[in-house]
């Protein structure tokens, strides 16, 4: 068994296109990561599950079955079928190379992105678990595709009809919250998203504990890879693999995808529901509306960035909280929520070790709120927004574009439209000044939110001008505070109106995203005018 | 006395083509016992049986006196095999392959000695895709006695090899009687199994239609002498005209070739004739039937011609 085993690996190691596939790929998705996410502050922590991921998938998909088909290709199964040894044991010692080689490969990954400053993974024993058992769960649809296809190129084939989808719709390489309903629906039904969530979990979130549900799905679909293909093996191409009897238990493993699927609709995880508005503006509200909470909770505000410049763990499990949704209870979200218990769970969330809570800290002398926007003082303003937690402008969320930067012409003549547009745009005109606004600023959170690329960074121009125009600077501030600090009240039915612009699009299906982007432009714009951000 | 290899109404058939129709055979230790036959006579299938790689529908193999389909893992234990593709995994070198293989078995002989015994050293470390043909082969050859087995199976052990590396391979093989071990070969090449085995035994469709030592067969089976003769000068075909026992005719110029059951009657009265028509003879053979005559022989009267001339040396 251990010479088999050095055996596997050193032809591993001799091959030239396996060590393409097993470890250049892996390093070209990590510079792809990179540069496709460099606005982010904390380079790659939140991709480390996704990343590794591709990396197990691809290793699974492609490596494992096509070293196995060709070798069986060749005869050479059969000449090994000629001696006392056993299926298992073959089997087992080409997993397990495997295995060592899909580890590498991660580490391959994980080291370059400590060294480009991403913080040391926060659970590393759960990561060496996490990962074992994505490898686990790929590595038996591995041996499934190997058993499936007759030939290298058909490994091909089958491998990239599950990569591709995997990767697209799975929720592996694009974010699960990006894609349509209907595909985070069906993203549940592949084990992709289930690997990147219990991997993600162990970089920056709260370790295995959290990805209870994502470890059984991937335990799930591994053994019944293994147990199917155990029933498909076959020494020769032309053995029962190949027989319409051997390919029906292909289907057991495809049942274990569906089980896992249907488990995850009944226990209502499809959607990754929860997990947007689940930073900072909530906590706003809540400490504003709650006079006992702690100012410091205001560093929750607009989420993760301004802690994110000093990286510390909190930063780290606070990323996770964003990214992937863990200690993301949806109790944390709804703005009706009794600001100390969310404050609770948050920091619960956070820590991901004390369960209970530390006991508060003596109350510090209340605060007075204003009541009304109408009361707003530049002393609240001060106080209670953190303009240098607010996302990047050339961020992935509520992005502006720089003013030096060019506009290619078919934009512009968009954002004139959509300034025109909002002239005559009754939802601009209708409603108290705040209501206005809000509905003003929709039409820039809502192109942010189907991330549509170029123009949405320029919407919010048109919008702030368009805004700037229609009240006195006094008012304006006064409202874009209230907004800002109290981004889930008021009516959205105005979003859905968009459609009458030429912006063309339809309206919102998450009304918390929708206030949360729309709370976090009101502070963009409140901090340009009271010169709190400094615009380029 | 008590056989290494012992093969009793082994049936095995692929969907409705039967590949093993009742084959029976013994091989005694020490003994080169060679399945000769057409390509798809049945030879590979028999092999494979024996050898587990195949499950018989019915039938008894003992190898060694362990009953191979009852207690398959003891059988390979003690049988060394070589099938008809030997390739091994392209960067695999033959002291690795040697060693890999090794490790499948309780005990296995030292790579080294096996490398030298096939003459292999020089390549000892070189990848398997930079081998020759016929250094591949004496890797197979090697893989199979990795075990210090009882008994070597070897399926079609020289076929696409060139004749020098073929005849070093006869070597061989030859040098595992010496030792003692048991052989069992199959073959299409006639000269291969006359030159090596003890005893063949000819397959045709499935079945063992004949069984012997070559010479015995080649003898038993009457099958007439063929003759060889080169004249002087050119003859017409009248003189070849009923003369008693001649078959087979075939004329070409100054050669004629054929084949008589009473060599020399024949003889005599070809003399005569050649004489009246005044031509000499330049030169003239007589050779007893070789084993690929009687293997065409035996394999033809069965049946149509699909059968017998489809493969190889045979056709």
């Amino acid at each position: 068994m251990t010479y088999a085993f050095l055996i596997e690996l050193r032809l591993y190691y001799r091959n030239r296109m396996a060590l393409i596939y097993g470890y250049l790929f892996p390093l070209i998705f990590l510079v792809a990561f990179l540069v496709l996410y460099r606005h982010e502050p904390v380079p790659l922590v939140n991709h480390m599950g996704e990343l590794l991921t591709v990396t197990a998938l691809g290793g699974a998909c492609f490596g494992l079955p096509t070293s196995m088909v060709g070798e069986r290709e060749r005869g050479i199964w059969r000449r090994y079928r000629a001696t006392p040894v056993s299926t298992l044991r073959l089997v087992l010692t080409a997993v397990a190379a495997r295995y060592l080689v899909l580890l590498s490969a991660a580490l391959l990954q994980i080291v370059p992105a400590i060294l480009l400053g991403m913080p040391f993974p926060e659970h590393i024993a759960g990561l060496w678990v996490a990962f074992t058992f994505v490898s686990f769960a790929f590595l038996g649809l591995g041996l499934v595709i190997a058993m499936l296809a007759d030939t290298v190129p058909a490994v091909q084939a089958l491998g990239q009809s599950i990569f591709l989808p995997m990767l697209i719709i799975g929720g592996v390489a694009v974010r699960i919250e990006s894609l349509p309903e209907w595909a985070q629906h069906l993203s549940a039904f592949f084990p992709g998203r289930y690997a990147v969530e219990a991997i993600q979990g162990t970089v920056n979130g709260s370790g295995l504990g959290e990805a209870g549900f994502s470890l059984l799905a991937l335990l799930l679909i591994g053994v019944a890879g293994c147990f199917a293909s155990a029933k498909m093996f076959r020494w020769d191409t032309r053995e029962r693999g190949g027989t319409r009897r051997g390919k029906v238990w292909a289907g057991a493993a495809l049942a274990a995808w569906v089980l896992v699927g249907v488990l995850a609709e009944g226990t209502g995880r499809a959607l990754p529901h929860g997990r947007l508005p689940a930073d900072g503006v909530a906590s706003l509200t809540d400490a504003l509306r709650s006079p006992g909470a702690e100012t410091k909770n205001l560093s929750n505000v607009y989420g993760t960035q301004a802690d994110s410049v000093t990286i510390d763990s909190v930063t780290v499990a606070e990323h996770a909280a964003d990214s992937v949704g863990v200690g993301a209870e949806p109790g944390d979200s709804p703005p009706e929520s009794s600001g100390p218990q969310s404050d609770a769970e948050t920091a619960d969330a956070v820590s991901g070790e004390a369960v209970e809570a530390p006991p508060p800290p003596p109350p510090p002398p209340p605060i007075d709120y204003p009541d009304s926007w109408e009361e707003v003082t530049m002393e609240d303003i001060d106080r209670d927004i953190r303009f240098d937690a607010l996302p990047y402008d050339q961020g992935l969320e509520a992005p502006v574009a720089a003013l030096d930067e060019p506009m290619y012409p078919d934009i512009e003549e968009t954002i004139r439209c959509v300034l025109y547009d909002l002239e005559v745009w009754p939802p601009a005109w209708t409603g108290d000044p705040v209501q206005r606004a809000r509905n003003v600023l929709y039409v820039a959170a809502v192109p942010d939110m189907y991330q549509m690329s170029g123009i949405e960074r320029w919407v919010p121009h048109a919008v702030f001008e368009h805004l700037g125009n229609a009240h006195p600077e006094d008012e304006l501030i006064k409202v874009l505070y209230w907004i800002a600090a109290n981004p889930y009240e008021g009516e959205v039915s105005a979003a859905s109106r968009l459609t009458d612009m030429c912006l063309r699009i339809g309206g919102p299906d998450d009304t918390l995203m929708l206030q949360q982007r729309t709370g976090w432009y009101a502070a963009k714009l409140l901090g340009r005018i009271t010169g709190h951000i400094e615009v380029r | 006395m008590f056989a290494q290899v012992h093969v009793r109404d082994l049936w095995k058939a692929y969907g409705a083509v039967q590949a093993a129709c009742g084959v029976t055979f013994d091989v005694a230790p020490g003994e080169i016992f060679g399945l000769l036959g057409p390509n798809g006579a049945g030879k590979t299938t028999t092999v494979e049986c024996m050898l587990g790689l195949r499950q018989p529908d019915r039938g008894v193999v003992r190898i060694g006196g362990i009953d191979a389909r009852q207690h398959p893992r003891d059988m390979q234990q003690r049988i060394g095999a070589t099938l008809q593709t030997n390739a091994l995994q392209e960067k695999i070198t033959p002291r690795e392959a040697l060693r890999l293989f090794g490790s499948f078995y309780r005990e296995a002989e030292e790579a080294d000695v096996l490398l030298q015994r096939f003459a292999l050293e020089d390549r000892a470390d070189a990848a398997f895709s930079t081998l020759s043909g016929g250094q591949r082969r004496r890797l197979a050859l090697a893989l199979a006695f990795v075990n210090r087995p009882e008994v070597v199976l070897l399926d079609e052990p020289t076929t696409g090899l060139d004749p020098s590396s073929r005849r070093d391979l006869h070597r061989r093989i030859l040098d595992m009687k010496e030792e003692g071990r048991t052989v069992l070969l199959t073959t299409h090449y006639m000269e291969e199994a006359e030159t090596l085995c003890d005893r063949v035994a000819i397959m045709h469709r499935g079945r063992l239609v004949a069984e012997g030592a070559p010479r015995d067969l080649m003898g038993s089976l009457g099958t007439a002498p063929s003759v060889h003769l080169e004249t002087s000068g050119p003859l017409p075909p009248e003189t070849f005209e009923e003369i008693e026992g001649v078959r087979d005719l075939k004329q070409t110029g100054c050669t004629v070739r054929f084949r008589s059951e009473q060599v020399q009657g024949t003889l005599s009265e070809l003399t005569k004739r050649l004489e009246t028509a005044g031509a000499g003879i330049v030169e003239l053979h007589v050779r007893r039937a070789t084993l690929e005559e009687v293997l065409i022989e035996l394999t033809q009267e069965e049946g149509d011609a699909s059968s017998g001339s489809d493969g190889g040396p045979l056709a």
